[in-house]
């Protein structure tokens, strides 16, 4: 291990040591910032006790439905814009008209709509994946090199083809882009809408713990969503990586 | 180029086509109004709640806690990035902390701050520093790090003192990333206002659109939304204008330097 990282854990040891004997010395109010121990305990009596998994499982169920629902609406949405210029031009000013709206702000009309169901969390969760979604594509796909194209022509490739061997694996990375930002903004809006309007999720979990002064419970939730985070972001990493090696093997054959 | 400058018929043809198509189902689907209310009946609610004022009140405390959280951020977020950025052995000592802290979604954070802070203006203010530092801090300190050892050791040799090395060197060497960050900041700190508006508010748009939600006036509410969509669209604006100033100073400033 580097000397420096070596340092970095000590330093947030040492923190964690501090924080826990402050606690337990009652110098905090317990009721605002209980001791990490406590903290700890309960969090793995949660998991024990499949409280914690169940409320991420039902979480994870809502915004993967979301993720996938606008990826597969907004990426070929996105293609098409991409290549035809008047498709584009039509489209603009609406999406321009709609994406200030920060996507918080769309939870009440989907309350509206869907009342505190699943649908509600999804069809939010859509909504807010899919500026990122969209305008990557659109990036990607105008970016493309059009001797790509002209090639495709004069190899009389079909669209099918030209579509799938020309233009998707060479926008690819930046599709792929959109598809990580949206990651965070995923997991921001499932626990947004839990917060707002639901009665399960992990994000109803931690204002519910909050709101019965269950302290410790509420940081347990916490710890369960930013173990949570993490993981999303390292297995897409794994993704990315593989996805994108596969990418730049094919471009140098390209080439 | 050229088409770019050119008016968008077919937009702004398409928008209305959409408005007009929203005005007339509504309008022959009496069953649907509750959910969408014709756009002119949206207008009309604007314009009443903008008259008889409830609408001017909790815009202004909307944009003052985003105003007062984003400022915040901005300031404590530019001059840490900076700090972690130049002393890279404070960096390399809350490495680590910052890695564990990022990846939980900032909005969990709600819950501890109306525990510590009550649901006033200091908790909603206090939860938007908390997300909105963060990619203002991780541009700011990305900037720093990038910029050449050799750009601030010819600032030494010149014996530039070290306030003269930061405004002079560090500081328009970095400004593409602050820049970066500050806008990524904008619209993370409006989502975090109307955030915790909604979960736990009593006054600003974000508790007003659900408010009119859960009183069914639908009307009210999507004139509410309006309202924080041109209050976005307008932060937006009024930012990208004043990086525009502000980077024509930067590019001047940078080719001079390799000229």
């Amino acid at each position: 291990m580097r000397p420096a990282k070596l340092n970095g854990l000590l330093f947030l040891l040492s923190l964690l040591i501090v924080w826990e004997l402050v606690t337990e010395a009652r110098w905090v109010n317990p009721l605002v910032v209980p001791p990490l121990s406590r903290i700890l305990r309960i969090f793995w009596e949660l998991v024990i006790s499949g409280q914690i998994p169940w409320q991420i499982a039902v979480s994870m169920k809502r915004a993967a439905l979301g993720y996938l629902l606008a990826a597969a609406v907004f990426i070929p949405l996105g293609i098409i814009m991409g290549l035809s210029q008047s498709v584009h031009r039509a489209l603009e000013v609406v999406i321009e008209m709609l994406r200030p709206v920060p996507p918080p702000v769309v939870i009440p009309v989907a309350l509206l709509f869907f009342g505190i169901e699943d649908e509600m969390k999804i069809f939010v969760i859509f909504f807010s994946c899919a500026w990122p979604m969209l305008l990557n594509t659109i990036d990607g796909v105008r970016g493309l090199d059009w001797v790509l194209l002209n090639t495709a022509k004069t190899f009389r490739l079909s669209r099918a083809k030209t579509m799938w061997q020309v233009v998707l694996p060479a926008a690819s990375p930046q599709i792929v882009t959109g598809l990580r930002v949206s990651l965070p903004i995923m997991l921001i809006l499932v626990v947004i809408s839990e917060m707002v309007g639901s009665t399960d999720g992990i994000g109803y979990f931690i204002l519910d713990s909050q709101r019965r002064f269950k302290v410790a419970q509420m940081y347990a939730g916490m710890l369960a969503l930013a173990i949570l985070g993490y993981t999303l972001n390292q297995t897409f990493n794994l993704l990315y990586r593989s996805l994108l090696s596969w990418h730049w093997g094919m471009m140098r054959r390209v080439e | 180029m050229e088409e770019r400058n050119k008016f968008n018929w077919a937009g702004w043809l398409s928008f209305g086509f959409l408005l007009l198509l929203w005005e007339l189902g509504s309008r022959s689907v009496p069953k649907l109004q509750l959910f969408i209310p014709p756009v002119s009946q949206v207008s009309t609610a604007l314009a009443q709640l903008t008259v008889a004022g409830p609408i001017a009140e909790h815009f202004t405390i909307t944009v003052s806690r985003f105003a007062a959280g984003y400022f915040l951020s901005a300031a404590l977020g530019v001059s840490l990035g900076i700090i972690l950025g130049y002393f890279r052995s404070l960096h390399s000592l809350v490495e680590i902390l910052i890695e564990v802290l990022r990846p939980m979604p900032s909005v969990a954070i709600i819950p501890v701050a109306v525990l510590m802070l009550g649901i006033g203006d200091s908790m909603i203010v206090a939860v938007t520093v908390y997300a909105t530092v963060w990619p203002i801090l991780i541009n700011t300190l990305d900037g720093v790090r990038h910029i050449e050892e050799m750009l601030i050791q010819t600032g030494r040799t010149f014996g530039l003192s070290q306030r003269k090395i930061l405004w002079q060197v560090i500081l328009p060497a970095a400004s593409p990333y602050i820049g970066t960050g500050l806008r990524i900041g904008l619209s993370i700190a409006l989502i975090l206002v109307t955030t915790a508006e909604m979960v736990a508010g009593s006054k600003g748009l974000g508790f007003f659109i659900l408010d009119e939600e859960r009183s069914m006036n639908s009307s009210n509410m999507y004139a509410g939304i309006l309202v924080v969509a041109v209050l976005g669209y307008i932060i937006n604006r009024l930012f990208l204008l004043l990086e525009a100033k502000i980077m024509k100073w930067h590019h001047g400033m940078m080719t001079r330097q390799t000229a």
